[in-house]
């Protein structure tokens, strides 16, 4: 017979959500529309996209600033070669090229040169907002146009959005590597102890460089997939907004972020949460201005959680 | 200036203490290298008058670094002090247009900043979490409230008062300047002459000796935040006096250049080493060189990109002389 409580509390995030969308559906029936169904599904693919590559870069233990800023340096460069070439395969390979490089940069700044990861990333999240700024005509917009774009950014097959497909079928590759590959246990190994991990012969700086990378390069996805989205690209697009959501997407998901701990799946009910409240305070009329608060309040009481749970852990362990 | 190494150099090994006099001369060396090249570059660097601006663009980067510097002695960081500066001046100039009273604006100002500063220090202190994720969400809630508050508009302020602090100069030497060297001599008094300050100390050179030994850490971490939080209030007062008005987005990456200041200045990553003579000399040239940027019409992204690349450059070069060290 299932443990109740245990699955209450294990699971605790699900049941939250879909309480969460039942109260919104009760104020206004217009959220549980199909329509709004497959919105929220494709709103919420850049800010999944950034919570799986956070969600690998937590639970080894760091953390990674720089993919919300990254994907809007991302989509400028699509955006600058598409400009450019007036075409979009060349931009897409420079984007998939530079963004493993610049996970690569943030891997071996952290690993092999012992650099703490929020002060690297920190500092990337800058270079990319400047970059992203020089490398596009100030104050100029580049428009997206064509079947590429129009393909990822609003095209469906049976009734769901490519792009949200493309993040299911990206999450369940990374539940299988996650949960049914050495790489996944490496990952988890080194979140728990880096020291073990490396006594027990794992090539802790390689796993950590991988990690970066893929990070890195689910950023480049998000910004490709949020210039189709919008159909063109600017300097000063919100990247820490993304950043944000994306971490309170993994939190919420029940992630342990001192490292170590944590599921796919909960990082995915943490973003369907993430995307069910972005899309209720738009749908509800919520001033702008109070998106933020909400946000903020969120992540703490998510952070709260995330502490009571790990209280739980260290006593059962006991 | 306040350079007693007595209280501190029990625990200290006489060459750390060495190497950070080498990176006070060299900081030195270059805040003049600095003055020097922009001075070529624009002519109207050097008049007393832009040394006045300049001093009075950077001095709230002067508080927010130095409360950054406790921090960072601790082993923590604190992302939200920008935020938090938007969040308490708004409080404080709310405060100031219903009540009319300017000291109640202040107080309110400072006690806001307090406030965020706590429910950080709640959570990484008492809570134990990482300071970068919950300073991160205190950003957001932090910047929100702001924006909540001024209705995303900006405040119009007359109060004499209010902006004196912020906004008034004798002669070319804006009041705002001794201010901060006054909170310079009763921070470094604070560090250096009492337990709090041996605790700091001890909190970010190794949390759990001090824990053995009833330093009571997590007590001293709650503090500090409150500590930068009061700080983040006071800036909060200095930049409305500064634009006389109260604005949604003041202090917006504020949090980066204090760090970048703070680590210039030869505080530790890692916690347990630095000194606040320090971040004054990283923040001088850390200021020298933004308004130098500002000054000759830099890009404003050329300006990120810079920023981005100083605070990597320090970081890295801090690294590896200290592995030349050890080997």
């Amino acid at each position: 017979m299932p443990d109740v409580g245990r699955l209450l509390r294990e699971k605790n995030i699900i049941f939250v959500t879909l309480a969460l969308a039942l109260v919104f559906y009760l104020i206004s029936p217009r959220f549980l529309s199909l329509d709004n169904m497959s919105a929220i599904s494709r709103q919420i693919v850049p800010i999944g996209l950034i919570a799986l590559g956070q969600f690998f870069v937590v639970v080894s233990g760091n953390i990674d600033l720089s993919l919300g800023m990254g994907s809007v340096l991302w989509a400028i460069v699509l955006g600058v070669f598409f400009g450019l070439t007036g075409g979009v395969a060349l931009g897409i390979v420079a984007v998939i090229a530079f963004s493993l490089m610049a996970g690569f940069f943030n891997g071996v700044m952290v690993s092999k040169l012992k650099l703490p990861a929020f002060i690297v990333t920190l500092s990337m999240l800058f270079v990319a907002q400047g970059l992203s700024g020089l490398i596009i005509p100030r104050g100029q917009q580049i428009f997206l146009m064509g079947g590429f774009f129009k393909f990822v950014g609003a095209e469906k097959f049976m009734g769901f959005y490519w792009s949200f497909l493309f993040l299911v079928a990206l999450y369940l590759a990374a539940y299988i590597v996650y949960n049914h590959t050495r790489w996944g246990a490496y990952v988890i190994a080194i979140g728990n102890s880096e020291e073990n991990a490396r006594l027990a012969g794992i090539k802790v700086d390689r796993v950590k460089i991988g990690i970066f990378m893929f990070s890195a390069l689910c950023s480049g996805f998000a910004g490709i997939i949020l210039s189709s989205r919008m159909g063109f690209v600017q300097p000063g697009l919100d990247g820490n907004g993304l950043l944000l959501d994306g971490i309170a997407a993994i939190i919420i998901g029940g992630v342990l972020i001192l490292g170590g701990r944590g599921t796919i799946g909960g990082a995915f009910w943490g973003l369907l949460f993430i995307g069910v409240i972005n899309n209720a305070l738009n749908l509800l009329n919520v001033e702008d201005v109070w998106h933020q608060v909400f946000k903020g309040t969120v992540i703490l009481a998510a952070l709260g959680a995330n502490w009571v749970l790990w209280q739980s852990r260290q006593i059962e362990a006991q | 200036m306040m350079t007693s190494t007595a209280t501190l150099a029990s625990g200290t090994p006489k060459k750390a203490i060495d190497s950070l006099m080498l990176r006070y001369l060299v900081l030195i060396g270059l805040i003049v290298i600095a003055s020097v090249g922009f001075s070529i570059a624009n002519e109207n660097f050097y008049s007393l008058t832009n040394i006045g601006i300049l001093l009075r663009s950077i001095a709230v980067l002067f508080l927010l670094a130095m409360g950054m510097t406790f921090i960072m002695l601790t082993g923590g960081i604190d992302l939200s002090i920008g935020s938090n500066v938007a969040f308490s001046g708004a409080v404080g100039v709310l405060t100031l247009v219903t009540t009319g009273s300017a000291a109640l604006g202040f107080a309110t100002s400072i006690l806001a900043g307090m406030l965020i500063g706590g429910i950080n220090g709640f959570f990484i202190g008492r809570l134990k979490l990482s300071p970068f994720m919950v300073s991160l969400a205190t950003y957001a809630l932090a910047r929100g409230l702001a924006l909540v508050l001024y209705d995303a508009n900006s405040i119009n302020v007359d109060n004499a008062a209010f902006l004196w602090l912020g906004g008034v100069s004798w002669g070319n030497m804006p009041v705002v300047i001794p201010f901060v060297a006054l909170v310079f001599i009763a921070l470094s008094v604070l560090l250096y002459q009492t337990p709090f300050g041996r605790d700091v100390y001890a909190a970010g050179a190794n949390a759990n000796t001090a824990f053995v030994l009833g330093r009571r850490p997590e007590r001293t971490l709650v503090w500090v935040y409150v500590l930068s939080g009061a700080l983040a209030g006071l800036s909060a007062i200095i930049t409305v006096g500064r634009v006389s008005s109260g604005q949604p987005w003041a202090g917006l990456y504020l949090e980066f250049d204090a760090i970048t200041a703070v680590i210039l200045g030869g505080t530790s990553l890692f916690g347990g080493r630095g000194k606040l003579l320090g971040t004054i000399l990283g923040v001088l040239l850390y200021g020298i060189i933004i308004n130098g940027l500002v000054l000759t019409g830099t890009n404003p992204y050329l300006q990120s990109l810079i920023k981005g690349l100083i605070l990597l450059g320090v970081v890295l070069l801090d690294t590896l002389t200290q592995k030349g060290k050890a080997a």
